[in-house]
């Protein structure tokens, strides 16, 4: 396996609160790696370093590293960075204005793109990546947020998939949706790895033994075990992990 | 996977399946204690105790079964939590069957009546093997209920022992069934006494393993067919 995306000891604040801690992590290629720990340990941090969003929030402010194909993002342009390393938020939020297709070709029209065959195809191909395509192929010009939970969500996918990114981001992608609607992203997150490489996090332990290659752990901003999915749920190394997965707290 | 909110109902569950396996635990080597007993002295009342042990073996198994169906499908538990599920799963089967050969001895013991008292095996060497014997089922019984990996690590050599005297008890039957100086169908009953006992022993393995793993994550190897390469050489 090959490392597409790596954090070294990175560090990160709001403002004088620090919100975690010396993070070093690999993310290997076409592979998916879950972050997983109780609300507020950082994971949501850490996954916002990745794509440079995290800067965005006033008075925040991240150290160390994060290596894209072994190049320091933070000597790169953030928006060349977050074209190749998509995100996908916990609350759909599809663009309350435009269409279903609007939505989707959005980030390829603001990147110039203005070819119509070329959209058509791009758009398709995307909505067929999201599981989402034989759902509102004939719907395309109904308004995005008119999907149920579940489809706005996979169309906010297939928004961040028309964009070409190489590394997919989700935070907490299945928290707002059914069970219905959770299987369907966990088997596109499942689908997805063979062209993407993708980081999930999420609060729901089962999600991460279902979907993930790899299981990282957090607890009060620092990472306590990263590992194998199987071997991290059926022998951790750390009691930390061990309490924090049998239930014993968070 | 369970949540903090849900570690209480589990560790109900898991408290209760404890509870249940070290009465399965206990009960299988009563059940042995007293075949072997009921042999060594030809008492038909004390066999007849231990095929009423192996029902309630039986019924035991059965009841954690379904206790640990419970807790998979309602708790998904993990790590420690899963391999004790799994480790118990596993283990009731083994108990289940030392009962069974527990029952299987005790109806050898009917068999034999009072007429084998001049039939001479080496009853005294029979009698170590099933010491032996019922030490292993002890000992890995007590990993289990004190969750120590560390007093079943050799018990794979303690059964090579045992499988050795097996072997020097087979040959020594047929020896004597040869020279006519034991009945061939006391000696055929003699033969498969030492063949449970073997079994028996095979089980208290599997157990102290799946201790091992229960405690520690670690899979030991069970290497059984170099063994019988090591044994019987070309």
């Amino acid at each position: 396996m090959t490392r597409k995306l790596a954090a070294e000891k990175v560090s990160a604040w709001y403002g004088p609160k620090k919100a975690i801690e010396d993070i070093s992590l690999d993310f290997e290629e076409h592979a998916t790696t879950a972050i997983i720990g109780p609300s507020g340990c950082g994971k949501s941090t850490l996954i916002r370093c990745l794509n440079r969003l995290h800067e965005t929030v006033p008075k925040a402010r991240v150290e160390g590293k994060v290596l894209l194909d072994d190049k320091d993002v933070y000597a790169d342009d953030p928006v060349t960075v977050r074209r190749r390393v998509g995100m996908v938020f916990q609350k759909a939020n599809p663009f309350p204005t435009m269409s279903v297709y609007d939505n989707v070709a959005a980030a390829l029209r603001l990147n110039g793109v203005r070819n119509r065959g070329k959209l058509d195809k791009i758009v398709k191909q995307s909505l067929e990546q999201a599981a989402l395509w034989d759902e509102v192929k004939d719907y395309l010009g109904k308004p995005g947020v008119s999907l149920s939970g579940g489809q706005q969500q996979r169309l906010c996918i297939a928004r961040a998939l028309a964009a070409e990114p190489e590394v997919l981001l989700m935070d907490e992608p299945c928290s707002a949706l059914d069970p219905i609607a959770t299987a369907k992203i966990e088997d596109l997150i499942f689908d997805l790895k063979t062209d993407y490489t993708v980081v999930i996090v999420t609060h729901n332990m089962q999600q991460a033994a279902r979907v993930a290659d790899t299981t990282a752990f957090m607890y009060l901003g620092h990472l306590i075990e990263v590992g194998g999915t199987r071997e991290l749920f059926e022998r951790p190394r750390e009691a930390l992990t061990e309490s924090y997965i049998t239930g014993r707290f968070g | 996977m369970p949540q903090a909110a849900e570690r209480k109902a589990l560790e109900k569950s898991l408290q209760k399946l404890n509870e249940n396996m070290v009465t399965l635990a206990e009960l299988s080597e009563l059940a042995i204690r007293k075949a072997i007993d009921g042999l060594t002295r030809r008492d038909a009342e004390v066999a007849r105790e231990v095929f009423t042990l192996d029902q309630e073996v039986y019924g035991l198994q059965l009841e954690i079964e379904h206790t640990c169906i419970d807790l998979i499908a309602l708790h998904a538990p993990v790590a420690r939590d899963l391999r004790t599920v799994t480790t118990s799963l596993k283990i009731t089967t083994d108990l289940d069957r030392i009962g069974r050969y527990a029952k299987d001895l005790s109806e050898l013991t009917l068999q034999f009546g009072g007429k084998a008292t001049g039939e001479r095996a080496d009853v005294a060497r029979i009698r170590e093997m099933a010491d032996r014997t019922i030490k292993m089922v002890d000992t890995a019984i007590d990993a289990f209920v004190q969750r120590d990996a560390e007093s079943v690590r050799n018990i794979m050599e303690v059964d090579d022992a045992v499988d050795r005297m097996h072997d020097e008890i087979f040959a020594d039957l047929v020896r004597r069934m040869e020279d006519r100086s034991l009945d061939t169908e006391v000696g055929a009953r003699y033969i498969l006494v030492n063949r449970y006992l073997e079994r028996i022993a095979d089980h208290a393995v599997n157990i102290g393993l799946r201790v091992v793993y229960m405690v520690t994550g670690d899979w030991l190897p069970r290497v059984r067919a170099a063994d019988r390469v090591k044994r019987y050489p070309k």
